[in-house]
């Protein structure tokens, strides 16, 4: 939905999809997080309300300081689409639910600004993570992080793009839809609590 | 490019009295080369409009041609060059050309879902054309990735002749049903508004089009000319424009691009009998501006609709709520004139037709000396001995080699419809998000070094590589478009490519029943001393593919399947990449072309592939089926063990003329074993040639046999290591 | 310091002030234009020395587009 039109009322979940907000300017997600519509996603996540952030989403979570670190440019200074290998860690929350420690997921990234940088590695200790398996870190980030979790696993930002993983006509040779299991789990958390 | 004075008399008489600066401006830009075709027009009617397998629902003249891919299911595509702009500024020019070609796909109502750029570079070890080169893709990447639109295919070479002056093609696909096709259609009547939406009008870009209709040269006053693009209001257009077509809101849409408002609305009052009434001031713009820079002023991100009355509050209604800025700034009538005026003053009063379709010129077309490389037989080479270490040289030439430094810098699966990525297919293929599994592929090609030698044969094989790239993937090809880049048209030599160029894209077009449903032309690509770029003709196609889940990739799939080999195979290595890369040598007869065999070919490897008997299909191009064997296994990790003698060929007499010719209308196809009965059957019934020349094997080599013996072998990692890395360490230094 | 030439548009610069800075009511700023800097550690006793010799490989390596870049070089510190 258009952002000025976002009612937090009425929802079960909230997902901030990928794209480039406010065309990535100044830094990706900056101007997006000053927005009323993400200041309204503040208060869902302080009612307990399922936030996923994909991608710029993600992105959008962390300059909100909704979700802790921060997201700098890749590396490589460009640009990567290509797909990914990654590895849950300490899933929890109604986002990972089905997902088990250690799973390895696929899924493709299309970023820029994806180099997690975490001021304090403390602030994420324990917390959920999605790692990029070793060898496949596309941008740079520290220990490897592609995600990042809230503590209680509620709030949830990755740079991968689960909603892309999620039909097997889509998966190139080698990788595998596990995308789905993102709003599976989600499906399953409503209909029973996580 | 200015008025010339048979131009200024024309206008004298087409008024009957003196123009007003505001009218020469419009003159000078509706009548460019760029906007209204005055050189091409002639030889641009060779091209077949229709064909018998495909329904084009809009043809050339219009800002995009659309077809029908699925009853009620309608493609756009169209293709455009900014070789100019990117040559001053690589990033901006690219960024620009990859908007103005989504702003024509949306002029249909479309949703833009698809970007291929075709891109023809310099030597990337030249410092100045390695950075025109990282310039460009960056440019595309950060516009075509911001307005979330996926950049699937395209083609690349990199060439000495373009280190000054590239050629940037970009292309555009869009999908749209008919009923809302119809309603942009409709054209306006008397009383109907114009409405401008989209970024103000600012003195940027004021003459572009005349910019790109001349020469280049060295001088900081091309600084007007500069466009920035805003991609961030590109994708606010892109959703406003598309909801208000849907909605069945406009009557008529167009890209303000080349020649900016005067082309647009001359265009639309010419092609519909009708006047307008402009009220210039009305206009939102960024800063003062005289009427004349708002007549011709090309500022980027702006587009036209045509509303009537009625439907003007809804219309409204979405631009605000998408905060696109825009203005009405007049009214057609039925005067036949466009008429503008400026806080209550006329500047402007002229005919519409006249100042849309100018005079055509008559060009003059006589080869040039250098012609005469092209229609002999290259000289003789020797063979090399080591032909493993051969084939490596050409697959890691930066015309061969992977991509992926470039691909990857573009999100190309965005939209959820990528179903056969860069890198894993001969052209891309998307879905159709209605569950019904159907598709379509798109794909672009071009051969310099073949138009530069012979422009008939070369732009004629051009289509037929574009052809046989959607066939690969199992996708019957339905339309083309074509986008012919050559010098100056005042220069005969110059010229001569353009006019042969086209006739074979009319040629090869008509043979393969392929209808030619937009284009675009580009003169004026040579540099500062007058010398032309390789004249290039850039195919863009379309195919209809009716369960993705069959579409065919490259790459081969299973250890113990067979790979077969399409066609036969004459000794043509004149313009191939092999006596290019392996000897320096860059003349001699291009491969010719051979439309029978390609409709045979075809419809085989189509049969095929709806049948589900082949795992995947490769077209032979550059670098021959060396090349294409090391490729398929490359991308899938696999070896293969071929037999060279088994090649059906025909007066090759050595083993680096079967290896590395490019004769067209070949492919190497997958076959499972159990399938081997149907390819014989059905190569029978259709008249094709076919053989088996080997297996795919996990063995990590691949392995050349001939006279019973191992004649070469090439290990994978070393094919992957050569194929991967050569770009970028040619990019980055 | 590399900025857009006046006259040449900079959407990043005029997003940040539309979209964030003037949204947020400080309506006095008329104006942001973006750009990019550089800063260059230099060997070099003599500052204006130091100010060509960078000024040169800015035009040489063609760190900015001169049509439609200006570049700004000063001493930081």
């Amino acid at each position: 939905m258009w952002h000025r039109d976002f009612d937090p009322r009425g929802w079960d979940a909230v997902i901030i999809p990928g794209g480039f907000s406010y065309g990535d300017w100044l830094r990706a997600g900056a101007i997006a997080a000053r927005t009323e519509a993400v200041e309204r996603i503040a208060d869902c996540i302080d009612r307990g309300i399922p936030v996923l952030g994909i991608c710029n989403g993600f992105q959008i979570l962390v300059e909100a300081g909704l979700l802790p670190g921060a997201l700098l440019p890749n590396e490589s200074g460009r640009f990567v689409c290509r797909w990914v290998k990654l590895v849950a860690r300490d899933p929890r929350g109604p986002w990972l639910k089905l997902v088990e420690d250690g799973q390895v997921l696929t899924m493709p990234v299309a970023h820029a600004e994806g180099r997690y940088v975490a001021a304090d590695p403390r602030g994420i200790e324990g917390a959920p993570r999605i790692h990029y398996l070793d060898g496949w870190n596309p941008n740079g980030s520290e220990m490897n992080i592609a995600g990042v979790g809230s503590r209680n696993g509620e709030v949830l930002g990755l740079m991968p793009h689960p909603e892309r993983a999620v039909d097997r006509v889509l998966c190139p040779r080698g990788f595998e839809p596990s995308g789905r299991i993102i709003f599976e789990s989600l499906a399953s958390s409503l209909r029973e609590g996580w | 490019m200015p008025l010339s004075r048979e131009d200024i008399e024309e206008i004298r008489r087409i008024l009957g009295r003196e123009p007003t600066r505001e009218e020469l401006a419009m003159f000078e830009a509706q009548w460019s080369e760029h906007c209204s075709y005055r050189s091409s027009r002639r030889l641009l009617k060779l091209l077949p409009e229709e064909g018998s397998r495909t329904r084009v629902l809009v043809g050339r003249g219009r800002d995009a041609p659309a077809i029908e891919l699925f009853p009620g299911v309608a493609i756009v595509f169209k293709i455009e060059s900014h070789n100019h702009p990117s040559a001053v500024d690589p990033y901006n020019g690219a960024a620009t050309g990859i908007g103005g070609i989504v702003r024509d796909v949306l002029t249909l109502g479309a949703k833009p879902i698809a970007l291929l750029d075709m891109l023809y570079l310099g030597d990337p070890r030249n410092p100045h054309a390695n950075w025109i080169a990282r310039g460009v893709v960056k440019g595309i990447s950060d516009y075509g990735n911001r307005i979330g639109v996926p950049t699937v295919a395209g083609d690349t070479w990199f060439d000495p002749a373009f280190n000054k002056q590239p050629l940037v093609n970009v292309a555009c696909v869009g999908i749209v049903d008919t009923k809302t096709l119809a309603s942009v259609l409709r054209g306006p009547r008397e009383g109907d508004l114009v409405l401008i939406a989209g970024n103000p009008t600012g003195r940027d870009g004021l003459l572009g089009s005349s910019f790109a209709s001349k020469p280049l040269e060295d001088s900081d006053s091309d600084i007007a000319a500069v466009q920035v693009g805003d991609p961030l209001m590109e994708k606010l257009l892109i959703d406003a424009v598309t909801e208000i077509a849907r909605r069945g809101l406009a009557k008529l849409i167009k890209d303000l691009g080349g020649g900016g408002l005067t082309t647009a609305i001359s265009e639309v009052a010419a092609d519909h009998n009708l006047g307008v009434e402009l009220h210039l001031d009305a206009l939102h713009t960024r800063q003062e501006l005289t009427p004349l820079e708002i007549l011709v002023s090309e500022s980027q991100e702006r587009m036209l609709l045509v509303v009537d009355e009625s439907s003007l509050p809804e219309v409204e209604k979405i631009l605000r709520r998408y905060e696109v800025p825009y203005s009405i700034i007049g009214r057609f009538d039925g005067s036949g004139r466009i008429r503008a005026f400026f806080k209550g003053r006329l500047v402007a009063d002229v005919p519409a037709r006249e100042l849309a379709k100018p005079r055509t010129l008559y060009r003059e077309a006589r080869p040039p000396i250098e012609a005469l490389k092209g229609i002999a037989p290259p000289p003789p080479v020797r063979e090399p001995e080591d032909l493993a270490k051969a084939a490596l040289k050409v697959l890691s030439s930066p015309n061969i080699a992977s991509k992926r430094w470039i691909y990857e810098q573009y999100d190309h699966e965005v939209g959820i419809r990528t179903v056969l990525k860069p890198g894993y297919g001969d052209a891309a293929v998307l879905r159709l998000l209605d569950g019904s599994g159907r598709g379509l592929a798109v794909k672009g090609d071009a051969n310099p070094r073949y138009t530069s030698l012979n422009p008939f044969s070369g732009a004629a094989n051009s289509v037929a590589e574009c052809f046989r790239n959607l066939v690969a993937t199992g996708a019957q090809p339905l339309a083309i478009v074509d986008e012919i880049n050559a010098g100056n048209p005042e220069k005969p030599h110059h010229y001569w490519f353009f006019d042969q160029m086209v006739k074979g894209v009319a040629w090869m077009a008509s043979e393969l029943d392929l209808p030619v449903v937009g284009g675009k032309v580009s003169f004026y690509n040579e540099d500062a001393s007058g010398r032309q770029v390789k004249p290039t003709a850039t195919i863009v196609g379309v195919g209809r593919i009716d369960n993705v889940e069959r579409a065919l990739p490259a790459c081969f799939s299973q250890p113990r399947n067979l790979i077969a080999i399409v066609g036969v195979t004459y000794p043509e290595l004149g313009g191939s990449e092999y006596l290019y890369a392996v000897h320096g040598i860059e003349a001699g007869e291009v491969p010719r072309p051979r439309p029978a065999s390609e409709l045979r070919a075809a419809s085989l490897v189509l049969d095929l592939a709806s049948r589900g008997a082949i795992a995947s299909a490769h077209d032979i191009g550059s670098g021959g089926l060396a090349t294409a064997i090391l490729e398929a296994c490359v991308c899938s990790g696999l070896g293969a063990s071929v037999d060279l003698d088994m090649v059906p060929s025909r007066g090759i007499e050595r083993l680096d003329q079967l290896l590395f010719s490019e004769t067209q209308a070949r492919y190497i196809i997958e076959v499972p074993r159990e399938a081997l009965p149907t390819l014989e059957r059905l190569a029978r019934e259709r008249g094709a040639r076919v053989a088996v020349i080997g297996e795919v094997r996990d063995s990590g080599e691949v392995e050349l046999r001939s006279g019973g013996k191992r004649i070469a072998s090439i290990g994978l990692e070393e094919a992957r290591e050569a194929y991967e890395s050569s770009l970028p360490r040619a990019l980055e230094w | 310091m590399i900025t857009s030439k006046k006259g040449v548009r900079d959407p990043e610069g005029e997003a940040i002030h539309r979209q964030l800075v003037l949204k947020k009511g400080y309506d006095r700023v008329k104006g942001v234009r973006a750009g990019k800097y550089l800063l260059f550690l230099v060997d070099e006793e003599d500052p204006q020395r130091a100010l060509s010799y960078v000024r040169e490989l800015c035009e040489k390596l063609r760190i900015y587009n001169p049509v439609v870049h200006d570049i700004e070089v000063r001493i930081h510190s």
